[in-house]
């Protein structure tokens, strides 16, 4: 058996080097692809598309310094060239009609100032929707470009603010000063009115209570004199109203005396009228006598004091205050701020603006060279598509051409001859993915990672995984015109659905799960890990073992099925 | 019974390989001697390649036995693979490759190491007349070129038995000629050589013998003159027309008559009794309107012995098994 394969293997080979168009396949269509689809898709991945800048038409209804900035900006960009116009016909009829050129930029008039006070300022985008990609690609660079320049304004505004804002801290600071020295004037004027008015209203009240003591002495001698004379005439008057009111008693008391004889005569008189008494009239009614004490009160004589004025005692002499009216209230500068401790508007004026920067979460390169994508993808597609060409159609042939009838007319078992085929086109698979790689890292700069000899795992995985396959092909399509197109589409969706064409992310989710089933998705992973982010060798390992079960899957198929080719050899 | 003969190199016993309801090789005995050149004739469907086939243990028959070089395919198919040539009707061959690493292919994988390859096939590109375009790829060779190198793959390891399913015809005289010699001094170095085709002119050419098969059985072997025989030695005119005589214009002509059916209208294929009946035959045809174009008149050979021996002629139509 294995005579046999080493037999076959060599004659792979051989077969291989006569074959012009299969090494045109292995190296060179893969080189081609590769570099045409990594300089005109550059742009997907954000990196320049290539020697030959895109043409920006610029028209500038602004022409201030916002304008200027701008366009300076782009000008400073090398994927771009600057072609500035004077009306948007001009601009429609370039971004139309001229290759490479896919948007215009209107700035439109009163932008500088609209930026200067403030306000949102918005530029037009016209962009050609069939160069919406490219245009894509610009707009991100254009973004970056207007943030650069906003920040840049910020930056300028906020070193103008701080200058202003010191040559105002000074000036306040010097009429802080001046300030504090009023304060001071002011609080010692204040006190020196204070005291002067303390004095004032000390010597008014003495002046006042001086004055109303002279006139309370004036008053009360004024009026003592009239009153002893007043007096002295009402004693003499009422002496001889004394004498008269004792002559009154005394009759009073009299007729008191009499009264009382008259009563007791009566009730004589009655006893005497016996039985007639009762025909006696009583006598008329006696006033009733005031009594001893009244008639005394009459013979007392009269105490009548003359009443004493005592102007200075009975004139309480109102209280005199002195009330000024306060001092009006000074200015009150309180706790002069300091100029110093003031938040300056400097800091909240403007707000800040958001930027980023990229790293590679794998501490690499974060910036993405797109043949890194492309070298692997493609290389897997042709080495799909090589495959395709040299196991199934190559055992088509051998089929077809009565060679493989003749090969087990000689003995040769069909398991060694299998073995032979696959084990050469491993090889060469391996070999081309190689070569690839190398060719990458010299023309186009492709990164191999930090362990390039850890490459040759994926490689060999897929290698294997796409010899397998191309058995399964062969075998299920059974005929020459079916291989190409059956292969064809297999090989070219695993490619796609892999991942080996754009980024996984990109597809849908359904998508993305049918692509773990593919050995390419698996292979681009690893290629991922071990290119793009830097990783060590041990990050390809997961995927390279599924690539290789996968394959193992695609062998045991090819091997079942392999009946249908071997065994019609006829 | 044949197969015991000790020096027959190719025996067949009582072959049967069926495919479905539709048997293709029924009860087939024959066997070829060292040394011999053996023609496997028959018409297409007849079940050569299916023999061949079984023969060259590409399949496995139903039933019965092949041996090659004393070696049986059951008990020793790897053994009796290495004894055994096998020339394909299709030009088996690796086209981009050259004459001389198509040689060196089959020779190797057929057991020879490296050196005595590169030999034998120096030895056996001069045989087929190759040597001068050793290094040419295949596809650079004319078609007689590339039958000739398509043989030389077959003898280039030297083989006690060879398997031709090889047909000359359409190939240029030289290489038709080389192709010939090449056999024949194959089979006098004692290579038993068998030979399928359904041309009768290469096995009358170049066969000591011949296996009249039709329909999956052996109708008839010997020699070519023995089938002949068999057929019988009546010989045999064919007409052409440009426009044909009335109908039953040879009626009344004693023992003429009809070979198989003609393919085409204007052409008829008459037995006769004796050669004198030729221009009594011609002057019928011309007084019964028939404008002629052409006329042969044939001895007796392989193709009218099977005419007469199966009732139809060598090169129907019919789908190849």
């Amino acid at each position: 058996m294995l005579r046999a394969a080493w037999i076959v293997f060599r004659n792979e080979f051989r077969l291989l080097a006569r074959d012009r168009a299969a090494l045109f396949m292995l190296a060179l269509a893969p080189l081609v692809i590769i570099t045409v689809a990594g300089l005109s898709l550059g742009n997907i991945y954000g990196v320049q598309p290539g020697s030959e800048p895109y043409s920006i038409v610029v028209v500038d209804y602004d022409h201030g310094w916002l304008a200027h900035a701008l366009v300076d900006a782009l000008r400073r960009d090398h994927s771009v060239s600057v072609v500035p116009v004077a009306n948007l016909i001009e601009a429609r009829a370039i971004v139309a009609g001229r290759p490479r050129a896919p948007l215009s930029i209107l700035i439109p008039a009163g932008t500088t100032g609209a930026f200067e006070a403030d306000r949102n300022v918005q530029l037009t985008l016209y962009i050609d929707p069939v160069k919406r990609l490219e245009a894509g690609a610009i707009e991100l660079n254009l973004d970056r470009l207007c943030r650069e320049v906003t920040a840049r304004a910020h930056d300028l505004a906020r070193k103008r603010i701080a200058k202003q804002s010191s040559h105002l801290r000074d000036q306040l600071a010097q009429a802080s000063n001046q300030m504090k020295g009023a304060a001071a004037q002011l609080s010692q004027i204040r006190r020196q009115f204070e005291g002067a008015r303390a004095a004032v209203r000390s010597e008014m009240s003495a002046q006042i209570s001086q004055a109303i003591e002279q006139i309370r002495i004036a008053t009360a001698a004024q009026i003592d004199r009239p009153l002893a004379q007043t007096m002295t005439a009402l004693e003499s008057e009422l002496a001889a109203r004394h004498d008269a009111l004792i002559a009154v008693s005394r009759y009073l008391s009299q007729l008191q005396a009499r009264q009382r004889d008259f009563q007791t005569w009566l009730a004589q008189l009655k006893s005497a009228a016996g039985s007639h008494a009762s025909q006696i009239p009583p006598p008329p009614q006696w006033p009733a006598q005031p009594s001893q004490a009244v008639l005394a009160e009459l013979s007392k004589p009269l105490d009548f004091p003359a009443p004493r004025v005592d102007v200075a005692s009975s004139i309480a002499l109102p209280h005199i205050a002195i009330s000024l009216p306060s001092m009006p209230q000074l200015l009150d500068f309180g706790a002069m701020p300091d100029p110093g401790a003031l938040v300056w508007p400097t800091a909240s004026a403007l707000p800040g603006t958001i930027g980023w920067d990229e790293h590679s979460i794998t501490g690499g390169d974060a910036s993405v060279n797109t043949f890194d994508q492309y070298v692997p993808g493609f290389g897997i597609t042709f080495l799909l598509v090589d495959m395709l060409w040299g196991v199934g159609v190559g055992l088509i042939d051998e089929r077809d051409w009565g060679t493989l009838a003749r090969l087990r007319v000689s003995g040769a078992p069909a398991s060694g001859m299998m073995l032979g085929k696959l084990m050469s086109r491993f090889l060469i698979g391996l070999a081309q993915m190689i070569l690839l790689f190398g060719a990458g890292w010299v023309l186009f700069g492709i990164s191999l990672g930090h362990n390039s000899w850890a490459l040759v795992f994926p490689a060999a995985a897929i290698s294997f995984a796409a010899a397998a396959f191309s058995l399964v092909i062969a075998c299920v399509a059974n005929t020459r015109d079916a291989v190409l197109p059956i292969g064809a589409m297999a090989a070219l969706a695993m490619s796609a659905i892999g991942g080996c064409w754009w980024p996984l992310d990109f597809e849908p989710y359904w998508m993305r799960a049918v692509a773990l089933a593919m050995p390419t998705t698996w292979t681009m992973g690893a290629f991922n890990n071990l290119m793009i982010r830097g990783l060590d060798p041990s990050s390809a390992a997961w995927s390279t073992g599924v690539t290789f079960a996968i394959g193992a899957v695609f062998l045991a198929l090819g091997i079942l099925s392999s009946s249908r080719i071997y065994d019609h050899a006829i | 019974m044949d197969v015991a003969r000790i020096c027959s190199s190719i025996e067949a016993a009582h072959l049967r390989k069926s495919y479905g309801v539709r048997v293709a090789v029924d009860d087939l005995t024959f066997s070829v001697n060292a040394g011999e050149v053996v023609g496997l004739l028959g018409p297409n469907g007849a079940g050569k390649t299916t023999t061949l086939s079984m023969l060259a243990t590409l399949i496995e028959p139903d039933a019965g036995e092949v041996r090659i070089a004393g070696l049986d395919s059951r008990a020793a198919p790897d053994d009796l693979r290495r004894k055994l040539g096998f020339v394909p009707q299709s030009i088996a061959l690796y086209p981009p490759l050259s004459a001389f690493q198509n040689l060196e292919v089959f020779a190797e994988i057929h057991g020879l190491t490296r050196r005595l390859a590169e030999a034998r096939c120096i030895e056996t590109l001069e045989a087929v007349g190759l040597r001068d375009r050793a290094n040419d790829p295949v596809w650079t060779l004319s078609g007689g070129m590339k039958r000739r190198l398509n043989l030389a793959c077959g003898m280039v390891h030297r083989p006690e038995a060879l398997l031709l399913d090889e047909r000359t015809v359409g190939v240029d005289p030289q290489s038709r000629e080389r192709i010939f010699t090449t056999i024949r001094a194959l089979a006098d170095s004692g290579v038993a050589v068998l030979y399928s085709t359904h041309y009768m002119e290469e096995v009358e050419r170049m066969c000591d013998r011949a296996l009249l098969i039709d329909g999956g059985k052996l109708v008839a072997e010997g020699t070519v003159a023995q089938l002949i025989e068999l057929g019988g030695r009546h010989p045999r005119m064919e007409i052409t027309f440009a426009k044909p005589p009335l109908p039953g214009w040879y009626d009344g002509l004693p023992g003429v008559k009809e070979i198989a059916p003609a393919s085409v209208e204007t052409k008829v294929a008459l037995e006769l009794t004796n050669p004198r009946q030729v221009s009594e035959l011609l002057e019928r045809a011309h007084n019964a309107g028939g404008q002629r174009v052409e006329f042969a008149v044939h001895s007796p050979n392989l193709s009218d012995a099977f005419i007469a021996l199966t009732g139809h002629a060598l090169r129907v139509v019919t789908t190849e098994t």
